[in-house]
């Protein structure tokens, strides 16, 4: 092994030279004017996320316990970007007086929940998956508890750390089943040993129970709505989508891979775990009236419909798992951006307070508008293609009926999503939630996602592109 | 059955039982010393097997670095003379049904499963060859969890800071 291995190891290496500079930087500024660290970390995470794109070579490091490759890369990038545009949404809140003393702080634990997912996906080896789990949770429970003034932030974070060791120490005895049986942790040694019996799928069983904590599946759903709703909004939707995504990203690749033998049983495990999970997540959205909590049973029946994506094991479902949470990242993000605009400025946080707001604010109604209909899957939005591509994936493999569930889900999911609009645009207010003009970051991160919406659903060279990789993945594995 | 053995059983129930009464305990300094005697068990299960320096860090992390750790955190955050409340006896039906349905699945399904006898000897597993594993970056080298980790503990700590430091904003 030489020194230039190391580029293999870029976007993590990266990562960590930026919290290295931040926590430097957080130094020389005084507390009460920080936006200059702020600028700074931005800047840096730009480069990071610009870097990214830059073609970069695949291979192993430290014999298998570290795996890169394009969608591995392709991965990572998505991550990047989300952070970006969580960092810019934020940029008012952490501004607040009182709040900057503890903005590098904020940042530089964001940055480090970045680092532990990015060496979560290209783990090759259990224990590097663990920890990198382990390094993308205990920060975020900080991150959840950061208002420590209100009651509820303190109750998310406190709930989110407990709930996420009970799933952890669950996750652990299932990895300790497989490494029983296989005799070793490696992906590649346990990948070739394997095969179906009690054990390794009581193993499997319990591995998974691990993940789908973290990616809030029906029923291991229910620190979601509580954490969603005590968290300041700006980590509740870096919650949302990128903790979720990380955790999609390394199910579809350790599914593909280590439990690629055990195929028959996961299968029809992920099936049942769809249909509860798109049906519990719309059934408890139709009846909240908080946006935030609305956004978290929201986000769950949307990781239902992920899961469809995952039942495909061969390219084409793994391609439109990343397709969709791309897609998932600029529309959730838009719809988080509008509802922490207005709890910073006014603090309301409920559908009602939201009655006859394209009065007085057209623009956020709009950027609202357009990320409801992405998410609810209207068609000329990028929404629509990514469930679409979703459904043709589970069709595929000829789950017909699951792809009959998910459709009529869809349809209620549509009338939640319109409430929203409703309220919005249709229902009348005496007292309005008055003009209120948000920090330019803000107005950026918006745009970002409205283009990422609308860019991502007309261009079809961007799920060509994840196809291409997805198959070539396939391709080394053979 | 030789010596071992026996001394194994009378673990294995003493650590049962402890297990049980650290969860059944209404006072919580009580739970942590029960506590206390489960790892001593593990500690005890490591020598058997020839394990000499896992039992050591079992005893010097566990038993002198973590547990002290909780009882710090009971002392200051609780009373000594507190009771937890007690549970709902609904509450408490059902946690016992599902772990004892839970512990029969597991326990059946480990029981049916043959494991491949280990051809290595504890015995043979010196700290210096822990130590040169623990740093190898070749295959079963474990550097990169070895670094990882130490941003692991860096963003706990820093986590720890950003909660404690608003309690200190708040007075002032």
């Amino acid at each position: 092994m030489s020194f230039s291995d190391f580029l293999l190891m870029r976007n993590e290496l990266l990562l960590v030279a930026a919290a290295v500079i931040i926590l430097i930087a957080d130094m020389s500024f005084s507390d009460e004017n920080k936006r200059g660290l702020y600028n700074i970390s931005l800047l840096t995470m730009i480069i990071i996320t610009v870097l990214g794109f830059l073609p970069a070579p695949s291979g192993k490091l430290f014999g298998g316990m570290y795996i890169t490759g394009d969608i591995y890369i392709l991965m990572k990038n998505i991550l990047n970007i989300a952070t970006v545009i969580v960092l810019l949404q934020s940029r008012g809140w952490l501004e607040k007086p009182g709040q900057q003393k503890r903005m590098g702080e904020f940042i530089l634990l964001l940055v480090s929940v970045l680092i532990g997912m990015s060496y979560m996906i290209s783990s090759g080896h259990f224990i590097m998956f663990y920890l990198g789990m382990e390094l993308a949770t205990i920060p975020l429970a900080a991150l959840a508890a950061y208002e420590l003034n209100k009651s509820k932030s303190a109750e998310a974070g406190i709930k989110l750390i407990l709930l996420a060791a009970f799933s952890s120490g669950i996750l652990l005895f299932g990895t300790s089943l497989i490494y029983a049986a296989a005799g070793t942790l490696y992906f590649e040694g346990v990948m070739a040993i394997l095969d179906s019996t009690a054990f390794t799928t009581l193993g499997l069983i319990l591995f998974f129970a691990g993940l789908g904590f973290k990616i809030s599946l029906v029923p291991f759903h229910l620190w979601t709505a509580d954490v969603y709703e005590g968290a300041p909004t700006n980590v509740t939707s870096f919650l949302s989508v990128a903790s979720k995504g990380a955790a999609v990203f390394i199910l579809v690749i350790i599914l593909n891979t280590v439990f690629k033998s055990l195929n028959d049983v996961w299968d029809p495990m992920v099936y049942a775990l769809i249909i509860i999970t798109i049906t519990i997540g719309n059934l408890f959205a139709l009846r909240q009236r908080n946006i935030k909590r609305f956004l978290a049973f929201s986000s769950i029946a949307q990781a239902g419909f992920i899961m469809l994506g995952v039942i495909n094991d061969g390219g084409l479902g793994m391609a439109t798992v990343i397709y969709f949470v791309l897609v998932y990242v600029f529309s959730n993000l838009a719809a988080f951006g509008v509802a922490a605009a207005i709890e910073n400025e006014t603090g309301k946080e409920s559908i009602d307070d939201y009655n006859g707001f394209y009065r007085t604010n057209p623009r956020l109604s709009l950027v609202m508008m357009l990320a409801m209909f992405s998410l609810a899957g209207i068609p000329p939005f990028a929404g629509f293609f990514g469930k679409f591509f979703l459904f043709t994936a589970a069709a595929e493999k000829g789950y017909y009926i699951l792809t009959l569930i998910a459709v009529l889900n869809t349809i209620i999911s549509l009338y939640y999503y319109l409430l929203v609009i409703k309220a919005m645009f249709i229902d009348k207010n005496g007292a309005p939630i008055g003009y209120f003009k948000s920090d330019t970051a803000m107005q950026v991160s918006l745009v970002i996602c409205i283009l990422g919406i609308i860019v991502t659903g007309f261009t079809s060279g961007v799920f060509d592109y994840m196809v291409n990789l997805s198959q070539q993945f396939f391709l080394t594995l053979q | 059955m030789n010596a071992l053995t026996i001394i194994f059983y009378i673990m294995a129930v003493l650590m049962v039982v402890f297990s049980i009464m650290a969860v059944t305990s209404r006072k919580l300094l009580r739970a942590a010393i029960y506590l206390l005697f489960v790892l001593i068990g593990v500690a005890v299960f490591y020598l058997a097997v020839d394990y000499m320096f896992l039992a050591a860090v079992q005893v010097v992390v566990y038993m002198g670095g973590i547990l002290v750790l909780i009882i710090f955190s009971i002392l200051l955050t609780s009373h000594l003379g507190e009771r937890l409340q007690v549970v709902k006896p609904t509450t408490m039906l059902f946690a016992a049904v599902l772990s004892l349905v839970s512990a029969g699945v597991v326990i059946s399904v480990i029981n049916g499963f043959t494991f491949i006898t280990s051809t290595f000897e504890g015995d043979k597993l010196t700290v210096a060859h822990i130590g040169q594993q623990l740093l190898s970056y070749d295959q079963f080298g474990y550097v990169l969890p070895f670094e990882v980790i130490s941003i692991l503990l860096l963003a706990a700590m820093i986590a720890a800071i950003a909660i404690a430091k608003y309690k200190h904003q708040g007075k002032s």
